[in-house]
């Protein structure tokens, strides 16, 4: 095969656009400047040096997998202590996809072996979800137990202080599923007959709020509510991030096919389609189709139909439709903006949407990373760097703990179990501050009725 | 959709002055830009003017202004004032400035063993400016396993009179002697791979700094030797610099100063850190990743920005727009087959025609045509076309992306970006140069109204 033929088809392969950015790279450094993995561990050379400087060692990665050469992989593994955070794409100014880079160089690099158990296990979420919610009370119970969690440790190796959520007793689909029963309406079909894209969205609950944390997506389906907007709860299942995040695309790629099936066919008719997860979210708008190669029809109607709750609450407000008849909070809250969510490039909505409640002082801790980047700092032998990398979070949040503040706030599910762990102190998403302030004004509402009877 | 009352594409220099000005006086900012650029590549002093002969940036910055169509023609007015605001600006984050426009220009030395004419830097490095007394030596000291800072070359290199110019002979202007020294710091024992950051953070750690400055006191003090100085790699501490700078002038019998190096630059890094928190100490705000891919306008105002989000574009409305995007270095203009093309608002760049940007003799002392390309603006920055007519009312540019300067060979780059963002500031605040014109209504009332 001639280097012209290489070309030829790097340039019709869908890897080209982020594998032949390298080509953009002026070796300014800038990205090894704000990696938060690299400040911390020497283990880690930085994005530039496994990145774009590493990627001539890599032609493989811009070949499709049956064209001699696909199988070139570079010398260099340390590209896996990457967390993928994507601070380096963020900083670049030459527009080089660092992060996505060395996400591929992963994948190649661990494709044809058989994964490591804990990575595998990692990546089947909606498997241990279910088993641990079927199972809650025993599998909480032996969570928090220090014997079993060494023995997690040694033969599994996730770190035996790593923070693992508890399970919910139930998950949100059954939860909602049985009240829905009740008004004779279904997980999908919220209210007969179908309400229209205008009076209604699809939730794209993740794995988190169906096994973890279900008052998160059930806090965003009342202030959904509250502004008009039933919700459809399709089938559905793990967005397949952890898969990507650990190298395993086949089973990505899997996941990836069964969400279109079923969300491309909404997005089609007009709907919107929302979740609470800012990794989710993400991975529907851009992964799927940056990482998974899959650039289809399907995927290009589901990614320009997704939604982070709190950019579509922004949008709402925007459009003169979000109700702002908040209740009034006294509280400081201190905020952390997710390295997932600046990866949307959305701005903080979070940030937008405090400043309309009334009493409501949220303070942006403004750090980077939490460190534990989905599920990098559960590792055995990478918890000590995500703590380390989330450290001035940590004290930021401690700080305003002392201060008087008794919860933080954080889009993302796993950031808000690493900073919870590592704080003590409980950590909500947005939506669960908007509900609550909801909940204020009709309190506030009954009880001057009530005064006036 | 978000909105402010103004909307700041870039990060650099200029963008950032302009931002916290304007943020200072009440307006709601928005900073928008690609990536980080300028000030993470730059040494961290504040060029003014150094055109060749000049003596002081003072001296400069007169000869300058004289210049058609230089900025300087436009704001070298504002420079004084703004040079008077940006040092306790910075010096809020503890990042001190010493020199200025009075200040002799000097030759300082550079990582590569060459010198620099310098006079506004950051206090780490004002031990270069001092002239020399006869018996002053300059001691070069690396670092084991210190990729981008070999000390032998550059002492050897140092000790050529003809490096520190053309007054190379006159008493003051280099040490009598150039000696070098490369210490290993604790910790770093079988590296070869060590960057700029990983040394600044190892200083940062008050565990590992106090050993780190042990060493450098070991190799360094040598009783009964000549008085002079030491000339450090420019990364001495990040976060806690002042602490660290400070500590290793205490354990020092020579003077110590920092040489900047190649990128990344640390006392770039240190000047941006300065700027972004007095940005958000001011209220404003920041997002860096997201190139503007879109602006919506009416008639001559441009209403709203739109950057680059992952599935969508992220629209803010905007009453103004500071155009701060940098030069063909930086992006912000950016060569095509057709011309030079200024890819955000597609302002009229001023440029020689295609064929003229091959040069004969690229290193011309005279400088290269291409250089003085950019955007042409009235004496309120606002942009024009060829005819002088204003292109949009809302929009000032400021920094290198302006057309006249030879950012090189005048060695005026900072000193442009800090007075022209400056000015920006000023005209959107109302205060017009060319007519005089107050602001209409207020700013924050007319925010609401947009939020509305």
């Amino acid at each position: 095969m001639s280097v012209r033929d290489i070309v030829a088809e790097a340039a019709v392969f869908p890897a080209f656009e982020v594998g032949l950015s390298a080509d953009n790279c002026l070796k300014c450094n800038v990205c090894n400047t704000v990696c938060p993995v690299a400040r911390v561990t020497d283990l880690f050379p930085g994005p530039k040096y496994v990145g774009p400087q590493a990627q001539r060692f890599r032609v493989g990665t811009l070949l499709s997998p049956s064209t001699p050469g696909s199988h070139v992989v570079s010398p260099d593994r340390t590209v896996d202590w990457c967390s993928g955070c994507g601070m380096c794409t963020n900083a670049c100014p030459a527009d080089v996809k660092i992060a996505e880079m060395n996400n591929r160089a992963r994948a190649q690099m661990k494709s044809g072996h058989r994964p490591r158990l804990r990575d595998w296990l990692l990546g089947q979420t909606d498997f241990v979800g279910r088993m641990g919610v079927l199972t809650a009370p025993i599998a909480n119970w032996s969570l928090r137990l220090r014997p079993f969690r060494v023995l997690i440790d040694w033969f599994i190796g996730i770190h035996r202080r790593a923070p693992l959520p508890a399970f919910a007793t139930r998950t949100l689909r059954s939860r909602l599923a049985a009240e829905r029963r009740r008004s004779g309406a279904t997980l999908a079909l919220p209210s007969s007959p179908e309400p229209p894209p205008e009076r209604a969205v699809v939730l794209f609950h993740g794995c988190a709020a169906n096994y973890y944390e279900p008052e998160v997506a059930l806090a965003a389906i009342e202030v959904l509510e509250r502004n008009g907007l039933a919700t459809i709860v399709p089938e559905q299942v793990c967005c397949g991030l952890p898969m990507i995040s650990n190298g395993l695309y086949a089973g990505a790629r899997g996941r990836a096919r069964t969400n279109l099936g079923v969300l491309a066919e909404y997005a089609r008719r007009g709907y919107r389609i929302v979740g609470t997860s800012t990794s989710c979210t993400h991975t529907l708008k851009s992964e799927y189709r940056e990482m998974l190669d899959l650039d289809d029809a399907d995927a290009r109607a589901v990614s320009d139909a997704t939604w982070d709750i709190c950019e579509l609450l922004v949008e709402l407000n925007d459009e003169g439709r979000l109700d702002t008849r908040f209740g009034s909070i006294e509280e400081t809250l201190p905020y952390h903006a997710p390295c997932q969510l600046r990866s949307h490039g959305i701005g903080l909505p979070a940030m937008e949407l405090f400043a309309l409640v009334p009493g409501l002082s949220a303070v942006d801790l403004d750090h980077d990373c939490c460190g534990v980047a989905g599920t990098y700092g559960l590792k055995k032998e990478k918890y000590d760097i995500a703590m380390a990398v989330g450290a001035p979070l940590f004290a930021r949040v401690q700080a305003a703990a002392e201060a008087g503040a008794t919860r933080a706030v954080c889009d993302s599910e796993t950031c808000r179990w690493q900073i919870a762990a590592a704080t003590s102190t409980p950590v909500v998403h947005p939506v669960q501050v908007l509900a609550a302030a909801y909940a204020a004004a009709d309190a506030a509402d009954a009880a001057s009725n009530s005064g006036l009877a | 959709m978000s909105s402010a009352d103004v909307v700041v594409v870039g990060a650099g220099l200029a963008g950032l002055t302009a931002a916290i000005r304007l943020a200072e006086a009440g307006a709601s900012v928005d900073v928008v830009a690609r990536g980080h650029a300028a000030t993470h590549w730059t040494a961290g002093g504040i060029d003014v003017a150094a055109p060749r002969g000049a003596e002081t940036p003072a001296q400069g910055l007169k000869r300058l202004r004289s210049v058609p169509g230089h900025p300087y023609a436009v704001v070298g007015d504002d420079v004084p004032a703004a040079l008077e605001w940006f040092r306790p600006t910075v010096a809020a984050s503890g990042l001190e400035y010493i020199g200025d426009l009075s200040s002799p220009i000097r030759h300082v030395p550079t990582s590569i063993g060459a010198t620099r004419p310098a006079s506004i830097v950051p206090a780490a490095q004002a031990g270069a400016l001092r002239p020399w007394s006869p018996d002053e030596r300059l001691v070069i000291c690396g670092f084991g396993g210190f990729k981008d800072f070999w000390a032998d070359e550059i002492a050897a290199s140092l000790s050529r009179a003809d490096v520190w110019g053309s007054a190379a002979g006159s008493e003051g202007v280099r040490p009598s002697r150039v000696e070098s020294v490369t210490v290993a710091l604790p910790g770093t024992q079988g590296r070869h791979n060590l960057s700029a950051l990983d040394i600044a953070r190892l200083f940062d750690d008050p565990g590992t700094r106090k050993d780190a400055i042990a060493a450098l006191a070991s190799a360094l003090n040598r009783a009964g030797a000549r008085p002079g100085r030491v000339g450090l790699p420019a990364a001495l501490g990040l976060d806690d610099h002042r602490a660290v700078i400070t500590d290793v002038a205490a354990a020092l019998d020579l003077d110590p100063f920092e040489i900047p190096l190649v990128p990344p630059s640390i006392p770039g890094l240190r000047l941006f850190g300065a700027l972004r928190s007095a940005l958000r100490a001011a209220g404003g705000r920041i997002t860096v990743g997201e190139p503007v891919l879109s602006v919506e306008r009416s008639d001559r105002r441009v209403t709203a920005i739109s950057t680059s989000a992952a599935a969508r574009q992220r629209t803010i409305r905007a009453n103004a727009v500071v155009l701060a995007t940098g030069g063909i270095a930086g992006g912000g203009l950016i060569g095509t087959a057709a011309g030079l093309v200024e890819p955000v608002l597609g302002l009229p760049a001023e440029a020689p025609p295609v064929n003229a940007w091959l040069s004969r003799t690229p290193f011309d002392p005279a400088g290269h045509p291409l250089e003085l390309a950019g955007i042409r603006t009235d004496a309120d920055l606002r942009p024009v076309f060829a005819s002088g007519e204003t292109v949009f009312e809302n929009v000032v540019a400021a920094g290198s992306i302006l057309a006249g300067q030879r950012y090189l060979a005048e060695r005026c780059g900072d000193g442009v970006a800090i007075a022209s963002g400056y000015r920006a500031a000023a005209t959107l605040l109302g205060g017009s140069k060319a007519s005089g014109e107050r602001p209409r209504g207020k700013r924050r009332e007319a925010a609401a109204g947009a939020r509305a």
